[in-house]
This record gives C-alpha cells, structure tokens and sequence, in this order.
C-alpha cells in the first residue's frame, strides 16, 4: 500500500513539475541567436559551453582569439523571464567586445557580444545570469568567427 | 554536437560589481577564484580559424602546404595513436579546402570514416564522409569546413559516451599539431609579424599540456604520445606568456621544426 502511495505522489510531483531546461535547449537558442550572422559570413562553430548558475554569479571562460578575426559570442537560456549577458575581456582585463546586444529568440533569452581582437591571445568571456525566476538557470554559450 | 557536458560551478565569490545597464570597463583578473581560471573546458579553435587570418594576410600557397594522400590511411599503433592521427587527417582536410582541392578532400573525408571505424566511433562517421564528397563535388567549401568540425565533433562526442574522452583529446591535439605545422610553413614562406603571432597560444598549451600530463599510464607509455607530450613542453616557452608577444621568424621555424617532426611520428606507418 505505501509502495502504491508513493508512486501516486510520485506521479502527482512529476505531472506539476515543470520538465529540466537542458543545455541543449539553451543552445538551440543560442544558435537560433546566430543564424542571422551565418548568412553575413560566420563560421559557428560546433564546440560550445554550457551550464548552470545562480542569480548574480558569474562564470569566466577563458578562451584564444586571433587578430585578424571577428568574433560574435551569443549566449542563451529558455527559462523566458531571465536576463543574461555575456561579455569579452582581454588578458588585462579591458572590455574588448565593441558591440553587446540582446537578441530576440522565440522560448527564451539570448545575448550576443561581437569583438574584433586587438591582439592575438587568451580573452575572458564572462557570462552571468542577472535576472531569472528560476533558482539555478541552464544556459549555453556559442561563437562563430569570420 | 555533443550532448553530454560539464557542469560550472557558480563562482559566488566573483560578481562583477555592474548594475543592469553598465558594464564594467576593466575587471581585475587576478581577482577571479581559482576555479574560473582553470582551463577544463577549453573550446580547440579548428584550423580554419587561423587559415582565414593567413589568407587576409598574403596569398598563402597551400597546394604547397597541403599533404596529399597516394592510397588509404591504414591505421596503425593503438587508439591513442589513431585518435592523433585521426586529428592531423581532419586538420588536413581544412588545409585541402584551402587549396581547393576537391580530389583530396574527398580521400580525406574517406580516411576520416577508416580511422573513426579503429576508434569505434563511427556512427555517424559514413554520413558525414558522404556530407564531405558532395559538397566537394560542389566546390561547396564553406559546407566541407563545417562538415569537417562535425566529423571532429562527431568522434569526440562518441568517445565521452565510450568513456574515452582522454583519448579524444588526442583527437583535438593532433589537429592543432597538424594546424600549428601548416600555419608555420605559411608564416615561414612569407614572414609578417602579425602571422607570427597567431602562434602565441599560451593558454592552449597549458591545457595540452595538463591533459597530456594526467592521462593514464597506459596512454602516456604510447612512445608517440611521450614524444608529444615532450614537444608541447619544447613548444610552450617559445609562444611567449604576455600577449602581444612578438614571435621572431627564427622561433616560428623551431615551432614549424618540433610540430613537423610530431606529426611525422604520429603519420609514421599510416601511409
């Protein structure tokens, strides 16, 4: 009897409790995010990061760049209510990205920062999740380069 | 792409102290916690990264630099041998869509499928070869490129469900020896400082050469991976540390030098 009482609850939490965000749902928005730039000569490439993170925390991603390239980084979450950003620092720590926007996505949030590197070497890329209803809130982080 | 990926940590001791609207000019770097700063998931740039820079810079001969197949790759030593062989052949295939070279790129992506079928990931591996041929019969570069990070994508994803990822790594090193070889012989023809400093890798070595370093015994016995091993040590001070470094021409031929003679001891046999 407990055993069957259990499966209800079970079944009853699982049918009210909402379906676990995937990294992959953050990425096909972040790639939903880029799509407009394929067609302007980037390259996306198929390597990417994701994630989890709490309001306000912030996550450093260290990443090589080369002079001569442009770069879009664009981030996503589908948790709809959520505010996120992304954005470049060079090694001593100066913005570098010229440009940072956020980019309509159908189902969630994304944000993009574009950086045209002043010198070849290792740049931060520095996502946060700033606003989000949710406790912890899964995004993923793509680039493309031309 | 692959699916399975590593979790961050929330870094709660590192908050930018930025409102909304603003964001700060300048961080402190020194200043992120150890965690942020370590290099676990490191994104390889693939070749065509740094090609597309060589190419704004000179018109690079890369018929001259590209190494053309006579006959089927046969696979040779163990996995961890293959898995960097697997890399110099990918990275080899950006550098025949490079010089155009539709021929070549379709015994590539064939050799792509054989060296995948020794690692046992090639689920995806016969699609993906097929994928290539086509859009080199179309002359369609920009697909063959794309399609080349995805067989590279492909294996790695493959073997982290095979619980291989250390031996996918080696897949990334071998591209990135195969690349950083082609890049030097193009720097080397026609020195420009600013094609120099495309090799100024520092970040990426250090996490060559950490992976490299807490891979089992059973890999790193591999006499090719020792070698390698032992030339990404040789290779690491001669990128320099601060960026902006300038690289001499006489650096970038020892760079070319070591990477050249690894990606011959890794191709030893196959051909």
């Amino acid at each position: 009897m407990k055993r069957i009482i259990a499966t209800v609850l079970l079944a009853l939490v699982a049918s009210v409790t909402p379906v676990s965000a995937t990294i992959d749902d953050a990425l096909s928005l972040a790639l939903e995010a880029a799509n407009p730039y394929v067609k302007e000569g980037f390259t996306v490439r198929e390597d990417y990061w994701g994630g989890d993170l709490p309001v306000k925390q912030t996550k450093a991603i260290v990443h090589q760049l080369f002079k001569g390239n442009e770069y879009w980084f664009w981030m996503a979450t589908d948790v709809k209510d959520a505010k996120i950003s992304v954005h470049i620092y060079d090694s001593d720590g100066n913005l570098a990205e010229t440009e940072s926007k956020a980019v309509p996505v159908n189902g969630g949030k994304a944000h993009a920062s574009f950086v045209r590197p002043k010198k070849t070497g290792s740049y931060y890329l520095i996502v946060e999740i700033e606003k989000s209803p949710e406790e912890r809130t899964t995004w993923s982080l793509a680039y493309g380069f031309r | 792409m692959k699916k399975a990926f590593v979790l961050f940590c929330g870094l709660s001791t590192f908050a930018l102290a930025e409102t909304a609207d603003t964001v700060p000019l300048k961080i402190d770097i020194s200043q992120l916690p150890p965690q942020s700063k370590l290099i676990d998931n490191v994104v390889v740039p693939v070749p065509s990264e740094i090609f597309g820079v060589l190419d704004r810079l000179g018109k690079p001969n890369w018929t001259a630099v590209l190494r053309t197949f006579k006959r089927p790759i046969k696979p040779s030593g163990d996995q961890s041998q293959i898995a960097l062989l697997l890399g110099t052949v990918i990275a080899e295939g950006f550098i025949a869509v490079e010089a155009e070279n539709a021929e070549e790129v379709k015994k590539i992506g064939n050799n792509v499928l054989i060296l995948s079928k020794s690692l046992n990931a090639d689920r995806k591996a016969k699609q993906r070869a097929q994928s290539i041929s086509e859009a080199a019969d179309r002359k369609d570069w920009q697909t063959v490129r794309r399609e080349l990070d995805k067989a590279l994508d492909d294996v790695k994803e493959t073997m982290v469900e095979m619980q291989s990822e250390q031996i996918s790594q080696l897949v990334s090193l071998g591209g990135w020896l195969r690349g950083t070889e082609a890049l030097t012989a193009v720097v080397t023809n026609d020195f420009k400082p600013d094609g120099a400093e495309l090799l100024h890798q520092p970040m990426l070595l250090d996490y060559f050469e950490k992976r490299l370093a807490n891979m089992p015994t059973k890999i790193k016995s591999n006499a090719v991976v020792t070698k390698v091993q032992q030339g990404i040590l040789d290779i690491r001070p001669l990128v320099g540390t601060v960026d902006g470094t300038q690289i001499s021409e006489k650096t970038v031929k020892e760079i070319g030098r070591i990477s050249a003679d690894l990606v011959k001891a890794i191709n030893a046999k196959a051909q």
